[in-house]
């Protein structure tokens, strides 16, 4: 199978998912749909639509073969396991050391190679969101490491 | 009501909170503009978080001011350094870029704030008499009449300027499929929530925005980092002369009607104005063979459109609650954040609100207006931020204002992860914002038509017996199968 039905392919197997769970929700008594629709019913009628669309697609790439799309670079597969590593930092340690990490991380991995411009963009920027967030719009950011010192 | 729109318009102008608001908005939309990659909707949706805590109309004012000054700001890079800001500045490099090598920068530059503000201001005033004459008629409107409307709305997707039509309508039905997760609103049963009842109420649009169009444009920067850049020297903005004014007028008024015109039609928006501007400028031109080589009249057409449309898109935004464009969809969220329901009610109970948001967009075009003619230079420079600086801080303001808004981490991790499928999607050519446009259409869109087959005992054909629904319907009809038709008539007429 070519490259280019992968994305088509991937699509139809996520409408098909849905339609498949949207099967599995309960229905509702008669007495309060009335002669409305089920819970199920749109959801369902949406991937239909959906699947019509993704044949329409796979015609036009059959008919117009468009070129593959080539592979990133690692700058943006490097980015996305900065997003996981964020992930893993606020969850285990505090939000604002995954945001200091993270940036400090992609400013080197996007080609930064001033080690005290990297530092200081990842200080300062969470320092003045946090100062914004914190003492003008009065948000409580999640507790961690941090936070925990801070909050008391 | 006249004399009470007046004042509340005028009111804009003898607030001084308000007035610095939108001074220091369009300084930061106008250095949204200017960074390439960072457009009027990405800085939206990053600005929304920080608004939460405003008055509404403050809120609205702070993002209808980014999303006017933004739009112009695209064409500063576009004229300086051939690469348009947003990508409704992209028919503005057609000509702009080319006069500029010729020397004549600084003129470029003074057509193009000229043509913006005569375009943004133009359209500010059709947006102060057209929205409330269409709210009058909106008053008709039940169910029926929104249930066609909003698939009037989701037919129009298909010719959004980027991605193909099948591509945008599928991210449309995608996005009005994200609308359904969370508990149904009539029966209260559970779709999509795999136990997560955070998930109840749905998914809200302002982390999902933020990762589709921040976190999803961080992403697709990330693939251009060894772009090299190469500016062109310019001394000052010139304004235009007596005799550029006589070459342009035609052009620019002409472009003020397509960009208003095109703005109003539902999820059309700056882009695909401003290359109608620019084509119409060619063709109604005496001097077609400049074009391309640095024609004042194909930058004048290109930055008149392209702004008027910012007032136009706003026309359905406010009164009909259906976004013209990704901008103007974050904005009919701020609107609802804010508790100002679009349509007919925010013009009979919010009328001096809705007034001095009009008014403050009329002030934020004249703001940059003076920025451009003259401090242009000088944000010229921001461009040259470098990308490895500049998108770690995007991504500290997207996580962090993706989590301010409901002071949950599930929003933080929601915008990572429509970051990556927004990415996904842009990488195989489908637009993000018809997904957007989808998650604000979808409740409306289920929850009208659930209405209306109630009203007609189930008979959803009965919905057709209703003209304007059936007006709305044939539209949506003409929208997606008209291209299709009028090629077959023409090769048989061949």
């Amino acid at each position: 199978m070519k490259n280019i039905y992968f994305v088509p392919l991937i699509l139809s197997i996520f409408s098909l998912a849905v339609i498949a769970i949207a099967l599995q929700l309960d229905t509702s008594p008669e007495m309060i749909v009335g002669d409305s629709m089920q819970a199920r019913s749109f959801p369902i009628f949406l991937m239909i639509l959906k699947l019509i669309l993704i044949g329409i697609l796979s015609f036009q790439f059959y008919k117009n073969n468009p070129k593959p799309v080539a592979l990133e670079k690692y700058h943006t597969w490097g980015s996305m396991f900065l997003f996981l590593l964020f992930y893993l930092l606020t969850v285990y340690t505090d939000m604002f050391i995954g945001i200091f990490v993270v940036i400090f991380l992609m400013s080197i991995l996007w080609g930064e190679r001033r080690i005290w411009v990297t530092f200081l963009t990842a200080t300062i920027t969470p320092g003045l969101v946090f100062l914004l967030f914190d003492y003008v719009l009065k948000i409580r950011f999640p507790r961690g490491i941090l936070m925990n010192l801070y909050y008391g | 009501m006249f004399e009470q729109a007046i004042s509340a318009m005028a009111s804009v102008v003898v607030d001084p909170y308000l007035l610095g608001l939108i001074f220091a908005t369009t300084i930061l939309g106008v250095i949204i503009g200017v960074l390439p990659g960072l457009g009027a909707t990405t800085g939206a949706a990053l600005l929304l978080p920080f608004t939460l805590t405003m008055d509404p109309v403050h809120a609205i004012a702070v993002l209808a001011t980014i999303y006017v000054s933004a739009t112009f700001a695209g064409s500063i890079t576009a004229i300086l350094i051939n690469t348009p800001g947003t990508s409704a500045a992209a028919a503005t490099t057609f000509d702009g870029y080319p006069l500029a090598q010729k020397g004549e920068a600084g003129r470029a530059l003074g057509i193009a704030v000229i043509s913006s503000t005569v375009g943004g201001i133009f359209s500010v005033l059709i947006l102060c008499f057209a929205a409330p004459l269409l709210a009058r008629v909106a008053y008709e409107f039940r169910s029926p009449e929104y249930f066609a409307l909003t698939v009037f709305g989701l037919s129009m997707l298909a010719s959004i300027s980027a991605g193909g039509a099948v591509k945008n309508l599928i991210g449309g039905i995608f996005g009005v499929w994200l609308s359904t997760i969370g508990a149904e609103r009539v029966t209260g049963i559970e779709r999509f929530m795999f136990g997560n009842y955070e998930l109840y109420e749905g998914l809200h649009f302002v982390p999902i925005f933020i990762g589709l169009f921040a976190i999803s444009e961080l992403l697709v920067q990330s693939k251009t980092i060894d772009k090299i850049i190469k500016t062109v020297s310019m001394k000052a903005v010139k304004l235009p002369t007596l005799e550029d004014y006589k070459k342009i007028w035609k052009t620019i008024l002409r472009s003020c009607g397509i960009g208003t015109f095109i703005g109003v039609l539902p999820a059309e928006g700056a882009t695909v104005a401003s290359m109608i501007g620019y084509s119409e400028a060619r063709r109604w031109s005496k001097n077609k063979k400049e074009f391309g080589k640095g024609s004042i009249e194909g930058i004048a057409g290109a930055e008149a459109a392209n702004n008027a449309a910012t007032g136009g898109a706003m026309v359905p935004t406010m009164v009909l609650g259906i976004p013209g464009s990704g901008t103007t969809a974050i904005i009919l969220v701020g609107l609802m954040v804010h508790g100002l329901r679009p349509g007919v009610y925010l013009f009979t109970e919010q009328v001096e609100k809705v007034y001095q948001i009009f008014g403050s967009m009329f002030v934020a075009n004249v703001m940059f207006m003076l920025m451009g003619l003259y401090a242009a230079k000088l944000f010229a420079r921001v461009s040259l931020v470098p990308t490895q600086i500049l998108w770690p801080i995007v991504f500290a303001l997207s996580v962090i204002g993706a989590y301010a808004f409901q002071g949950q981490l599930l929003d933080v991790w929601l915008a990572l992860i429509f970051g990556v499928i927004g990415f996904f999607a842009r990488r195989h050519g489908f637009s993000v914002a018809p997904i957007a446009v989808g998650l604000i259409l979808g409740e409306m869109v289920e929850t009208n038509l659930q209405h209306s087959l109630k009203m007609f005992d189930g008979a959803w054909w009965m919905i057709l017996t209703q003209p304007l629904a059936l007006m709305f319907l044939v539209f949506a009809f003409l929208g997606l199968c008209g291209p299709m038709i009028f090629s077959w008539i023409t090769r048989q007429k061949d």
